[in-house]
């Protein structure tokens, strides 16, 4: 089978999940971003077509809310929290570290596909900022130092070790 | 079985980030283990958030009251051998409470505690967040009886308007009379949402209440549909609110279990049904029309009012939307009588209010006080004042769409009237405290960037009008701010306020005329002397080692990220100021505040 | 019903709007997202008036607040007026060179800004007629994308509007002719789509793309009584029907419904 005739059968079997009513088309989307990290642009129109939304109107949905990318993202995805209580206790600090050792922007993804970096508000854990989440692992306290040393631990593969 | 003991391993996001489900699974590893041998039968609970998140992962072991903080699965061997098998107190667990000088056995006698006063947060940490039987145990389901089998909707809804509850979400709009609004719309279909996309960046008591408590959420929203004829309801939960979701789904499936959802609840006839619709994430879909259209499967930009949602809402249908915390009021206001409710609070806001308190403050963590409390009890006698005994500057309150409460206000008491009377707000209830390092101007930035990033971008008002501030604010940052800026931030300020459609916009100003007002010398600091006082903006600040206080211990050269710093040890330390990349690590780890800003 | 406006009293009809009484009576209120066939989108702010009513002022959208019963309506208050400078103002950071805005800048002296610069290649103003022009016709071309100050007007993908049937809606319909249509050697392009055009059966002219008056076709299905009247232009249709009047002929529905 083709990749985009993959994705298609593989998109609508994610989408008949749900009735073919408009109301669904934010979850639909959630769960194709869920399936493959982003939402390609062969499943964006398999959905349109089910639902029978005008495409462009899917493309709207789809950059108006934050949790959906146009690009794949990185195997690991970095989010810096940037809520208030992290943001008064130096989260940018933790995003300048970032962009200089892997020279990413918030909103960006190494070339290598390893890393994404993205900031999220107030991810409740306040107690410990400032906070990053790497793929769902929470690191607390955090300074410039100890989240490259994370990073590296990251960079030499350590999925398993956690 | 009697005396039986009760383990409870809070699990609220902020524990769990510290590793509470370690703790659990170990807990529970070594309590099967021991099973046979042993005649204690321990029960672990996952419950929801305690509030004093700083001081994760919290264990609590009933009956016999005891809190240990800090836990780690290292302790978990030790804390079953003693405190369960042999009722001993490990000491060193204990919280050690500084305002009483003593470790204290029970979180119930915390300083933290002593001032608070629960309602919305009544069971959270104390039930286990996915049982349904335990929130019956507590009286759940009661109010809903009660309303199905005594009262008539009118009477429901003159008990609310009756106990003064304003919604808690932000607006403070009177709970009662918005329902009555939905109750006389015409139309056989109506609906009632819960908003739960706490979209404010320093807020997360919706949170907790949705992950440790669900079933009180639904019990106030079933209420309300039986009072103003509504069937179907909406949970609109913020994606990443993980937990919560999950929490909220089996929620709804249990209280279908239980006949307590669905058909003919109690016999009475009324069915109810509820579902939860995962957020987008935008903050512009806390407003309610946007969040109506989010549901609606569209993007979410906010439509003009009037209409209001309790008469054209939904589908165009009458439709009731709430804050998560407002829904957990109303099974209590209707258990104990709008008379009890109504005894509590300042004189035109009724009940308590969660805050999130943090920032730089001693206890971080989620607080519920009576409405009318004063500023000071909640930041010295509940926060245990300020980390490191620095100098209180400011606190925050209503998150972007807020303001500053200054030094000088630390007296006034806390409701939705005095907040706006000072040009800040309720909001979800996000507290904020600042010392003296954290820069006004920068700050009033933060929020402005956040907005720019969230505003819909439908209105001109609001899209343009943010990013002209915010070019202001990001010039007088880096030191290219000029004579006027203060000026025209407030003129296009005071017209973004008034000139946009939705309350995004109409509050997106507050941050920064706020901080104007409160600290106008920080910004002429910034724009005459070209100097940030705070040490904040990276352009406007220059490190350096006072050597007098100096003691040379070393540790703000370990912490340089660029080397910066050197000397010999018991000496004073130097600064090289073209090293100095300004990330102030140093700062944070000098324990006499011998680095200062020029 | 009456409402007063700026001291003077009119009379309104349930579900109007302010704007629409006051237009009626040749009030000025300026305006740049709203159209009568197009109501409601109010996200230009610049028709604000201040309302009086059950004892509250008020500070509204003249486009979609609904006229009560005794109102007062100011449009003109000091208030209003320095509001509306500032907004202007920052009308005209993007699109300094729309005639519209322009014009909007003389008539109220506004002075622009020196410390904010213009975006010289900015045009749109993001007031959404076009999308909803377009959406209206049920060809859904076009939509806005992205949020916040990244918001724009755009096509599926940013691609060549796979959607866009040529008709040219948006581009009549935009306030600050934002939206590049060319015509040349009897050729449309818009949206980075090229269409043949149409000559009018009548006069010749060039008027339409086949795929406009495809469209039409499918949506006026078997309704349409004479095809032959789609296939002329504006003017030479009025023109016949002009005739037919002349002729005692009744003048049919289908000369509005090519909108
Ligand atoms: C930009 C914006 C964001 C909002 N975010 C929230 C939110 O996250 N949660 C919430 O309950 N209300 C939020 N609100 C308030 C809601 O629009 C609405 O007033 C509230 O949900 C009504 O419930 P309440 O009366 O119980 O407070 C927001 C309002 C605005 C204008
Ligand atoms: S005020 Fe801001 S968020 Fe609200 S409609 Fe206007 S642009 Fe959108
Ligand atoms: S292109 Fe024109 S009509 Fe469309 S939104 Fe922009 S200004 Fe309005
Ligand atoms: S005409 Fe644009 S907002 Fe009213």
């Amino acid at each position: 089978m083709s990749e985009i005739s993959q994705i298609k059968s593989e998109t609508l079997k994610i989408a008949q999940k749900y009735l073919p009513e408009r109301r669904f088309l934010l979850a639909i989307l959630q769960d194709i971003q869920r399936h493959y990290n982003y939402l390609p642009a062969e499943a964006m129109k398999t959905v349109a077509q089910y639902l029978n939304v005008p495409l462009v109107k899917v493309c709207g949905m789809a950059t108006f809310y934050k949790a959906f990318s146009l690009t794949p993202k990185g195997k690991y995805i970095i989010k810096v929290c940037d809520g208030t209580a992290c943001h008064i206790k130096g989260s940018l600090n933790l995003l300048s570290e970032i962009e200089t050792i892997l020279g990413i922007e918030p909103g960006e993804t190494t070339a290598d596909g390893l890393f994404s970096l993205e900031t999220v508000a107030c991810i409740g854990a306040c107690g410990l900022a400032p906070v990053a989440v790497i793929n769902d692992e929470y690191h607390g306290n955090l300074t410039p130092a100890s989240l490259r040393q994370i990073l590296q631990q990251y960079q030499g593969g350590i999925e398993d070790a956690k | 079985m009697q005396n039986k003991k009760t383990i409870f391993v809070c699990c609220g996001t902020g524990c769990q980030a510290s590793g509470s489900m370690k703790i659990y699974q170990t807990m529970q590893k070594i309590i099967s283990k021991l099973d046979l041998d042993v005649e204690v039968v321990a029960d672990i609970k996952k419950t929801g958030c305690h509030g004093l998140c700083q001081k994760g992962p919290l264990v609590h072991i009933t009956p016999q009251e005891i809190t240990y903080i800090h836990v780690k699965t290292t302790d978990v061997q030790e804390i079953i051998e003693r405190s369960i098998i042999k009722d001993e107190v490990i000491d060193r667990l204990l919280y050690f409470d500084k305002q009483q000088n003593a470790k204290i056995q029970s979180k119930n006698d915390w300083s933290f505690e002593k001032k608070q006063f629960r309602i919305a947060l009544r069971h959270c940490g104390c039930i286990a967040n996915d049982s349904i039987d335990d929130y019956i145990a507590k009286g759940g389901y009661q109010a809903l009886e009660k309303v199905l089998k005594t009262m008539t909707p009118q009477e429901v809804i003159d008990e609310i308007r009756k106990s003064s509850l304003r919604g808690r979400g932000g607006g403070g709009f009177l709970t009662g009379l918005k329902w009555s609004f939905a109750a006389k719309a015409q139309g056989d279909i109506k609906y009632v949402i819960c908003n739960g996309d706490e979209g404010d960046p320093g807020a997360f008591m919706d949170r907790s209440i949705m992950e440790g408590d669900p079933h009180t959420v639904l019990e106030g929203m079933a209420i309300c549909g039986y009072a103003i004829g509504a069937n179907r309801a909406f949970l609109y939960i913020r994606d990443e609110y993980g937990l919560a979701v999950e929490n909220m789904k089996k929620a709804i499936a249990d209280a279908h279990a239980r006949g307590v959802m669905g058909q003919n609840i109690f016999g009475s006839g009324f069915a109810f049904d509820a579902e939860v619709v995962r957020g987008g994430g935008a903050f512009v879909c806390g407003e309610e029309t946007s969040l109506i259209h989010s549901i609606e499967g569209s993007t979410g930009e906010p439509t003009s009012k009037p209409p209001f949602p309790a008469n054209q809402g939904l589908w165009g249908k009458p439709t009731i939307i709430n804050n998560v915390e407002t829904w957990a009021n109303v099974p209590v206001i209707i258990s104990k009588g709008a008379d009890w409710f109504a005894s509590i609070g300042s004189e035109k806001s009724k009940g308590t209010k969660v805050f999130a308190l943090v920032g730089k403050i001693n206890n971080t963590g989620l607080v519920e006080v009576p409405m009318g409390i004063k500023l000071r009890e909640i930041i010295f006698d509940i926060g245990g004042g300020i980390e490191k005994k620095r100098k209180f500057k400011a606190v925050q309150t209503g998150g972007p769409s807020g303001g500053c409460i200054p030094e000088s206000k630390l007296d006034l008491p806390i409701d939705y009237d005095s907040l706006i009377a000072e040009g800040s707000m309720m909001g979800s209830g996000g507290m904020i405290v600042i010392d003296d390092r954290t820069c006004m101007v920068e700050f009033a930035r933060y929020y402005l960037k956040f907005l720019s990033e969230e505003s819909c971008g439908k209105c001109v008002p609001c899209r343009e009008g943010i990013k002209s501030m915010l070019k202001i604010l990001n010039d007088i940052c880096e030191g290219k701010g000029q004579e006027g800026d203060i000026e025209l931030l407030e003129e296009i300020g005071s017209m973004v306020k008034a000139n946009s459609l939705c309350g995004l916009g109409k509050t997106a100003p507050n941050p920064v005329l706020s901080n104007i007002k409160n600290f106008r010398d920080e910004f002429e600091a910034h724009i005459k002397d070209k100097r940030c006082p705070a040490g904040v903006c990276k352009n406007l600040t220059k490190l350096y080692i006072d050597q007098e206080a100096c003691i040379g211990c070393g540790l703000c050269a370990k912490s340089c990220p660029t080397a910066a710093i050197s000397g010999e040890k018991k000496q004073p330390h130097v600064l090289d100021e073209a090293k100095c990349i300004n990330c102030n690590s140093c700062r944070e780890r000098c324990a006499v505040d011998a680095i200062r800003v020029h | 019903m009456q409402i007063i406006i700026n001291g003077k009293t009119y009379a309104a009809n349930p579900g109007e709007k302010i704007l629409d009484v006051a237009r009626r009576n040749g009030i000025e209120i300026p305006t740049l997202c709203h159209s009568e066939a197009l109501p409601g989108l109010a996200s230009c702010r610049l028709c604000m008036v201040e309302v009086h009513e059950n004892g509250r002022t008020q500070y509204v959208a003249s486009c979609t607040y609904p006229v009560a019963d005794g109102m007062e309506v100011f449009t003109n208050s000091e208030m209003i007026a320095a509001r509306r400078k500032i907004l202007l103002a920052l009308y005209n950071l993007i699109a300094p060179d729309s005639a519209r805005i322009k014009g909007l800048l003389a008539r109220y002296h506004v002075e622009p800004f020196d410390r904010l610069e213009a975006d010289p290649d900015s045009k749109c103003i993001l007031c959404g007629l076009c999308v909803k022009a377009c959406e209206e016709l049920g060809t859904n071309a076009i939509s806005t994308l992205n949020r916040g100050t990244k918001k724009k007007i755009g096509t599926a993908f940013n691609e060549p509007a796979a959607d866009c049937i040529g008709c040219g809606s948006c581009a009549i319909i935009c306030p600050t002719q934002a939206i590049e249509m060319t015509e040349a050697e009897g050729n449309r392009t818009i949206w980075e789509k090229t269409f043949e055009l149409l000559r009018c059966r009548d006069c010749g002219e060039y008027f339409t793309t086949p795929e406009s008056l495809e469209h039409v076709r499918k949506k006026l299905g078997e309704t349409v009584g004479n095809i032959e009247e789609l296939q002329l232009c504006n003017y030479c249709k009025t023109k016949r029907a002009a005739t037919r009047l002349k002729d005692g002929l009744h003048l049919d529905e289908y000369l509005d419904s090519d909108k």
